[in-house]
């Protein structure tokens, strides 16, 4: 799990491990029930170790103490407004893909145009999910509009697997 | 250079893709231009008077004087204002037999040698000669008789040695309605009384009982030699009538000279050359009267039918506008395109008109044929070529110009999308259909949807109905007048101005049915057409084929039926204007006339129709905007 | 599959244009079952024959070789009439680009199949009421297809072609010409439709049509040249799409 969201998580306020829980499948809706609990302590104790974040108990009053709560520390603000000006979009895998078509066809290892099938299948499969999940939020809902990206993008991905068909079909024409 | 050659190469390959259209785009306009050149052949018979001509021809006469006897000649011979003469030649009467036919004659005595002022031109076969008598062309035209036939006069037999034209006397058969002058100059025109002072054998066809003056339809007009002439002539049957053609100084004075003379006792009976030029006019005015309404007619509708024609195109001209604009074109460009495109055609056709119509003009101005100038092709000046190259021009830019400048005005987005005009919603008609059968469902909604057109379609059957009712009409109005000049029935001869107005008419219907048959194809098949996305979507919810067509008919017919009854009215409306005092026709005519309308544009709408619904429903929708 | 729960049958089914040298096999010796319930994906690049294909099943054009059943009646050689019947009453189809009548309400739409069946006006239009209601349109029932959007509009032509409760429904490219929040809401009505029992084609291009379908064709070259089955196949990894669970 990415660190800088969960650093992100905690810039509105100091939260328990659980609230944080919490915020996280609000905003993530299906998948992120679908993660485990935790990730999300292993992520806190290294950010802990970074020394963006601290962990200590909240004071109730002059004499009692209340549960234990984590917290941005200085860095860790800092750290959070640097990575929420940042415009790195997340790099999408085509380059792995399109070299084990080639290597395949090159070594006659195995037909391409298997792979391109077969990975379609997986993806179509993936879309489907994602897009349940989706149908299954409400309008307007934070995790809705996420699932609605990861679909438009599997389906670019799906567009690209269908060039990919027609032009190993092309090449194999041809040849 | 280059961009004549582009627009030269799309108005071709534009024509080429819209072939049956240009085809009947080029009918259409041809039938207009083919009754403008009939019309105007006909009127340049009538504004430069023929009879001019056969004056000039025929050295005609500006005073004929009438006498009792040739002792009157000598006066008016030495009269002051005359510059040459001829005659006194004598006049007998008789009666002519052919063929079973017989009329009264008026037979002049002529020397074989030319004469001075009034020598009758021969037209066919030769002058006067012992035993071959020439006969007044329109008279011969009557009686059936041509050159070298043998016929009976007072029982003698003579040979038919030429036919003539005369300006001395009115053509057949005027010959007695002609311009015996009368107390006044003004009265002078239109008398009952034959000029000739008497008819000495009792007369065949008469309408009084008076012998003494011939008064008749019937009285023709030959020439023999002088003593064929006197031949004639018996103990019952005398000679009292000479005939003495004047020229004067002055033909201008030509009236006035003859009423001088005219009021006193025992005067002779005089005829002018201006009264007789105006009698003769008379007999091509009331052609006149048929055709012009005719021609206007057809002039309708055969605009009708382009209208049809270039309304359809109208959208799809609009559509290519916008996709030249979007590539850059300019709509100029797309204008020009179509402009050359209609120019060509409408110039094409105007030829095909122009041509018909002059192979067409001799039918209807022969019978007018006493006059030179008429026989054979009328004679075509330039300036009716001119005039009907002229309509066929305008025709084509209206039909350009009209859709080039909404083009122009649109928007390149809203052509392309053809979103300017959708259709029209009626709440209460779709209402009303929804408790209708299928068929009857589907005609109302589509006859709603398009009101526009459903106008253009009444429009046309307005126009045509027009004019068939006008052809009943005159038809009737013929028949009531052939029935009533039993003059005709008598002696078996045919009034040769109801003879050239019935063949006009049947030209002038002719011509009408054709366009009209031709209009109303148009207008169905542009029905079927529009409705194209309709009928597909119709069948693909699940309407049978048969529902469909029937549903196109029944939107045909509801178009047609106001227009077909607005028909009748305006249709006698245009016979009355034209001529004057007609009934009605019957009116189990009239409804004929519409019902018959009616279910021939169903008919015609069914075979279009058809056709579309063998068109894959698919295939339709995919290609059509709505 | 057992032939009783199969609404369509085709058999070595052949549309070709043309001759010769010209010769065009838009659908070349295709064989299809479609199960009740099911909902069958159809795609392939454009001129591969799928609509083609469609047009077929649907009555809207004849085969030039092979068989058709629908509902174990053979329908490949009807006639008009019999497949104006067919469409009224049996298929419904739903176009690319609408098709609606401009000139008439939704309501009025989606009546119009009903009263082509020989409904009374009454009963036609409470039943266009009870569709458009489920298809979520109930209160634009009055309104004009040029006051709807794209999505409403399509969702109003899916309620016409449910009009006549037809056996089997066919959709050409139905979120062709409607943006990704359309897609979404005419997405959401077929999964609805798909749990009521409704029987669909679907031919598309839009894979995330073809991902909401049990099983799903690829087509080519007027072939099938494969087939997914896609009910009950999740990987069970939602997480995974995400990247969170590293």
């Amino acid at each position: 799990m990415q660190q800088e969201v969960v650093l992100a998580m905690l810039a509105k306020e100091p939260s328990q491990g659980f609230q944080l829980r919490a915020r996280l499948d609000q905003a993530l809706g299906a998948l992120g029930e679908a993660m485990n609990d935790g990730q999300i302590y292993v992520t806190l104790g290294r950010l802990e170790k970074a020394g963006l974040v601290v962990r200590q108990h909240v004071p109730i009053s002059a004499d009692r103490r209340g549960p234990k709560v984590y917290e941005l520390t200085a860095t860790g603000q800092e750290r959070v407004s640097e990575w929420l000006g940042e415009v790195s979009w997340p790099k999408p895998d085509l380059a792995e893909f399109h070299l084990k078509l080639i290597a395949a066809a090159a070594a006659g290892l195995a037909d391409p145009i298997g792979i391109v099938d077969v990975q379609r299948r997986e993806l179509i499969r993936r879309l489907r999910e994602a897009q349940r999940a989706a149908m299954a939020e409400s309008d307007g809902s934070e995790a809705g509009l996420l699932l609605e990206g990861i679909t438009l993008r599997l389906q670019a991905d799906l567009r690209w697997l269908e060039a990919c068909e027609r032009s190993w079909t092309d090449r194999r024409k041809r040849s | 250079m280059g961009k004549t050659l582009l627009v030269c190469r799309l108005a071709v390959r534009d024509v080429r893709h819209h072939l049956a259209q240009a085809v009947l785009l080029v009918i259409a306009i041809a039938a207009a231009t083919a009754t403008l050149t009939m019309a105007l052949a006909l009127n340049g018979v009538t504004s430069q008077p023929p009879y001019a001509a056969t004056r000039a021809a025929t050295k005609g006469p500006d005073v004929v004087a009438y006498l009792t006897s040739t002792s009157q000649a000598k006066k008016l011979v030495k009269a002051p204002g005359v510059a040459n003469h001829s005659g006194p030649f004598p006049v007998a009467s008789g009666i002519i037999r052919f063929d079973g036919r017989q009329a009264d004659v008026f037979a002049e005595g002529r020397t074989t040698a030319p004469a001075e002022v009034d020598q009758p031109l021969v037209t066919s076969g030769t002058w006067v000669r012992p035993g071959g008598i020439v006969i007044q062309r329109t008279f011969a035209d009557a009686l059936g008789v041509s050159v070298g036939d043998q016929v009976t006069l007072n029982g003698e037999s003579f040979a038919v040695a030429g036919i003539a034209v005369t300006a001395a006397q009115s053509a057949y058969p005027n010959l007695c309605n002609g311009t015996h002058l009368g107390p006044t100059p003004a009265a002078s025109k239109f008398s009952d009384a034959c000029p000739f002072p008497s008819f000495n054998i009792p007369l065949l066809s008469v309408h009084g009982s008076d012998t003494a003056t011939a008064s008749s339809d019937d009285v023709g007009q030959i020439w023999m030699t002088e003593a064929d002439a006197i031949g004639l002539t018996s103990k019952v049957n005398p000679l009292t009538t000479y005939a003495l053609n004047l020229k004067l100084t002055n033909p201008d004075n030509a009236q006035a000279f003859a009423y001088d003379r005219a009021t006193a006792a025992n005067a002779p009976l005089f005829s002018t050359w201006q009264g007789l030029g105006s009698e003769d006019a008379v007999l091509v005015e009331d052609g006149h009267g048929v055709l012009e309404p005719g021609a206007v007619l057809l002039a309708l509708l055969a605009i009708a039918s382009v209208a049809v024609l270039v309304g359809r195109r109208l959208s799809e001209y609009e559509r290519r506008v916008g996709l030249l604009k979007a590539v850059g074109g300019t709509p100029s460009l797309v204008a020009a395109t179509f402009l050359a495109e209609n120019l060509v055609l409408a110039l094409l056709a105007a030829v095909i008109g122009l041509l018909a119509g002059w192979l067409v003009s001799p039918l209807i101005t022969s019978p007018g044929a006493a006059l030179i100038g008429t026989a054979g092709a009328p004679s075509f000046s330039l300036s009716t070529a001119a005039d009907v190259v002229g309509l066929a021009v305008v025709v084509a830019l209206a039909a350009t110009l009209l859709p080039a400048i909404r083009a122009a005005r649109s928007s390149t987005v809203d052509a392309l999308n053809d979103v300017a005009r959708p259709p029209r919603r009626r709440r209460k008609l779709i209402g009303l259909s929804n408790r209708l059968p299928v068929p009857a469902l589907f005609g109302l909604r589509l006859v709603a949807r398009r009101p526009r057109r459903a106008l253009l379609s009444a429009a046309n059957i307005a126009v045509t109905v027009t004019g068939i009712v006008a052809v009943l009409a005159f038809h009737a109005y013929a028949d009531g007048r052939l029935s009533g000049a039993s003059a005709v029935t008598a002696t078996g001869l045919s009034d040769p101005v109801i003879n050239r107005d019935e063949q006009m008419l049947t030209v002038i219907t002719v011509m009408l049915v054709t366009l009209a048959v031709l209009n109303a194809l148009f207008t169905t098949w542009a029905t079927v057409l529009d409705a194209r996305h309709s009928s597909a979507l119709m069948r693909a919810l699940g309407a049978r084929a048969r529902q469909v067509t029937s549903g196109l008919v029944v939107a045909q017919v509801l178009s047609a039926l106001p227009g077909a009854i607005l028909g009748v009215p305006l249709g006698f409306g245009l016979f009355t204007a034209a001529v004057h005092g007609g009934a009605l026709p019957p009116k189990s005519w009239l409804v004929a006339t519409v019902i018959g309308t009616l279910i021939a544009m169903a008919s015609l709408t069914v075979v279009p129709a058809q056709l579309g619904t063998r068109q894959p429903v698919a295939e339709v929708l995919a290609s059509e905007a709505a | 599959m057992n032939e009783e729960e199969s609404v369509l049958l085709a058999r070595g089914l052949r549309k070709e244009y043309g001759s010769g040298e010209g010769l065009v096999r838009a659908v070349d010796a295709v064989d299809l079952e479609v199960a009740r319930g099911e909902t069958l994906a159809i795609m392939g690049p454009s001129g591969c024959g799928k609509s083609t294909m469609l047009h077929l099943m649907g009555g809207l054009d004849r085969p030039s070789a092979g068989e058709l059943w629908l509902n174990g009646s053979r329908i490949d050689r009807l006639s008009e009439r019999g497949l104006a019947q067919l469409r009224r009453h049996e298929i419904g189809f739903i176009f690319q680009a609408f098709h609606l009548m401009d000139e008439l309400t939704a309501q009025e739409n989606v009546e119009l199949p009903a009263l082509l069946a020989g409904r009374s006006p009454r009963e036609a239009r409470r039943r266009a009421f009870q569709l458009l209601d489920q298809v979520g349109l109930g209160e634009r029932a009055t309104h004009l297809p040029s006051a709807l959007s794209g999505g409403q509009r399509q969702r109003v032509a899916i309620a016409r072609a449910l009009a006549n409760e037809p056996l089997l429904v066919l959709a050409d490219e139905p979120t062709g010409n409607l943006d990704s929040a359309a897609t979404l809401e005419v997405l959401r009505l077929f999964e609805d439709l798909h749990t009521g029992g409704l029987t669909l084609v679907v031919v598309t291009h839009d894979e995330r049509i073809a991902a909401t379908a049990d099983r799903m064709i690829s087509m080519r070259d007027g072939a099938f040249v494969d087939e997914t089955r896609l009910t009950g196949s999740t990987s069970g990894n939602l997480a995974g799409l995400i990247g969170l669970g590293s």
